[in-house]
């Protein structure tokens, strides 16, 4: 077990060696909420946050990006990756597990996505066990939180005066050479335990994930779909705020004179009447308890194992709680999971 | 490692389009051999994402291919800004291909068994391939049955080689229409295709159906099927879904689990019972 506990008034200076070498991008006070953002110091950041209203998604498959552009003689460009590594400082643990989903998706099957997989690459993580557990969050009971398993370069744990600092890469071990503070002890991982155990106490909300693909697919007839459906207002602001949402529309896009243009993918929602739609106006989920059955199906049941080899024993939600707490109809996924079970 | 691009395609040239109805075309597009980007050979029911720049890209079925002159064929249908797009390109003009994608028809499977076809008016574009394999490799497969149905007489696509179906030895093809327009010549049946059910002579056991048609068709159909004594893992529909990447990212052609452009387009009945969204 390697770490390093440094003071927590010591992060400015190695926050500032970062900058050196990366773009960092953590979470930052906007209102009564937070966001994801570019930051120059420690000081612009609040690791004390809840959950940003974008989850960190948005770096790697942005709202729309440009997958080639074209002349009309047929000559064909591909974008240029920026080239500027960057550092995402602060990711909570259900964000960061939403990005290993999103792997199964763009990076590990047979058509990697080279503009994901590039930004993965060249983006450092430091996560952050999360001790600020919001009203809305499950993640404990999805098995992805409050504390990541892996899947970080650094792993920062809050133990009062300072942070425990883990590394979980290479990149991460040249990270914490960059930081000044001690060896942890033993006495400093029982710490971190104990962090992690109050965490655990303050949720609110917990899911029962025990057969949990059968459950849904045996209920695809259940009139609490129909109830949902009268409710639910198709504005697709679950799917936006969701981090493990990877649904994308592919556009052309005619440039004046009409000489060039591009082909660019852009946000796509199944909540939306348009997604499932057909030639000849067909559409294969027309109605709204359709559309709301498939997100929270695809979110709960059938889209975790069952659909990805690699996401053994995890459905797709990571319990961030994001679309419950944005749904203006009050729609809460964990709620129709209760009902189902008949509870 | 630079990593290709899945979503450029590859520059063909249409050789040439055939009228099959008043709304449907075939056309031959011939392709640059070796490329990456447009890998074959194809496997019948495989599927391909055609695109005109500036307009848009969708997914379409190839209707037959020559790997040595390096020409494919793709019927479609008129319906939408592609669509319209590809018809009003002409003989030597450019479109753009890359494919093909998912799992076709299970030509492994079928070897030593009958094979039972019901197709439904341009669902008979993706099962033209598996006739064309079955005649080439006459030996290798048993009989072979094709149930063909269409709104209109008008509305049956490849209607120039029935004959040539017909002459492959041990098939037989059966025709319906749902209506006959005045004046028309029609020898054969009248109704939906399941009303051709009871002529089939195609034996439940050691065969394998396979069927792509309007899923409201399908639908009937295997129920039809079941009832006549055949296995819901011998029954092999294609669909058609939403597809916007072919690769299994874009989401919209999601059933429950399964990508249809991944683990599809063609599944056997016991692989989708029981899943979400189906009409069937």
């Amino acid at each position: 077990m390697r770490g390093m506990v440094v003071p927590k008034d010591s992060l400015g200076e190695l926050v500032s060696k970062l900058s050196d070498r990366y773009k960092i991008f953590g979470p930052k006070r906007k209102g009564t909420e937070w966001i994801f953002d570019e930051v120059e110091s420690a000081d612009e950041m609040d690791l004390r946050y809840s959950t940003t209203i974008l989850p960190p998604r948005k770096f790697f498959l942005p709202t729309s990006e440009r997958l080639f552009s074209f002349r009309m003689d047929g000559r064909v460009e591909e974008p240029e990756e920026p080239d500027i590594p960057a550092l995402i400082f602060g990711i909570h643990s259900c964000d960061l597990n939403a990005l290993l989903l999103l792997d199964a998706v763009f990076s590990s099957g047979q058509f990697p996505l080279p503009s994901y997989v590039k930004r993965r690459e060249r983006t450092a993580l430091v996560a952050l066990t999360c001790t600020e557990v919001g009203d809305h969050c499950f993640c404990e009971s999805m098995g992805t939180g409050p504390s990541p398993a892996g899947g970080y370069d650094v792993l920062l744990t809050d133990l009062g005066g300072e942070y425990l600092m883990e590394s979980g890469s290479r990149r991460g071990d040249e990270i914490l050479a960059l930081a000044r503070g001690r060896e942890a002890s033993k006495g400093d991982f029982d710490r971190k335990a104990e962090a992690i155990e109050r965490a655990k106490s303050k949720f609110k909300r917990r899911v029962d994930l025990r057969d949990i693909d059968e459950l849904f697919l045996k209920n695809l007839d259940n009139p609490i779909w129909e109830r949902l459906g009268e409710k639910d207002l198709a504005c697709g602001l679950c799917v936006n705020s969701c981090p493990t949402c990877f649904c994308f529309d592919v556009r052309d896009k005619l440039d004046f004179p009409m000489d060039s243009g591009v082909r660019y993918k852009e946000w796509d929602a199944c909540v939306l009447l348009e997604f499932s739609q057909v030639a000849l106006g067909g559409n294969f989920r027309r109605d709204r308890s359709a559309r709301i059955r498939q997100f929270i199906g695809h979110n709960l049941g059938w889209g975790g194992a069952s659909q990805f080899r690699e996401f053994r024993g995890k459905a797709k939600c990571v319990g961030c709680g994001r679309c419950i707490r944005y749904c203006p109809a009050g729609i809460d996924l964990t709620e129709v999971l209760k009902e189902l079970r008949g509870a | 490692m630079r990593l290709e691009n899945p979503y450029l395609a590859e520059e063909c040239v249409i050789k040439g389009s055939r009228r099959q109805t008043p709304d449907v075309y075939t056309y031959a597009i011939s392709y640059p051999r070796g490329s990456r980007r447009l890998r074959t050979p194809f496997m019948p029911g495989q599927f391909i994402m055609i695109s005109v720049l500036g307009i848009g890209e969708a997914p379409f079925s190839f209707s037959a291919w020559d790997d040595e002159k390096a020409i494919f064929e793709t019927t479609i249908r008129t319906v939408g800004n592609v669509t319209s797009a590809i018809m009003r390109r002409g003989e030597g003009q450019r479109i753009w291909v890359r494919g093909p994608y998912g799992r076709g028809w299970p030509m492994e499977e079928a070897r030593g068994k009958d094979i039972l076809i019901v197709a439904g008016g341009i669902g008979m574009a993706p099962l033209r391939p598996v006739i064309e394999m079955v005649a080439r490799n006459r030996r290798s497969y048993g009989g072979l049955e094709i149930l063909y149905g269409a709104k209109t007489p008008e509305d049956l696509l490849f209607a120039d080689e029935f004959d040539s179906w017909r002459s492959i030895p041990g098939a037989e093809l059966l025709l319906t229409v749902d209506s006959v327009p005045r004046g028309t010549k029609w020898d054969h049946g009248v109704g939906v295709v399941t009303t051709l059910f009871d002529k089939i002579r195609t034996e439940p056991n050691d065969s394998i159906v396979m069927m792509c048609g309007p899923e409201i068709m399908m639908k009937f159909a295997v129920k039809g099927l079941l009832a006549m004594g055949f296995r819901p893992e011998d029954i092999y529909l294609s669909l058609e879904r939403r597809m916007e990447c072919g690769v299994a990212q874009c989401g919209h052609c999601q059933i429950g689990p399964k990508f249809v452009c991944k683990d599809g387009p063609v599944f056997s009945y016991s692989e989708l019972r029981g899943l979400p969204d189906l009409l069937a």
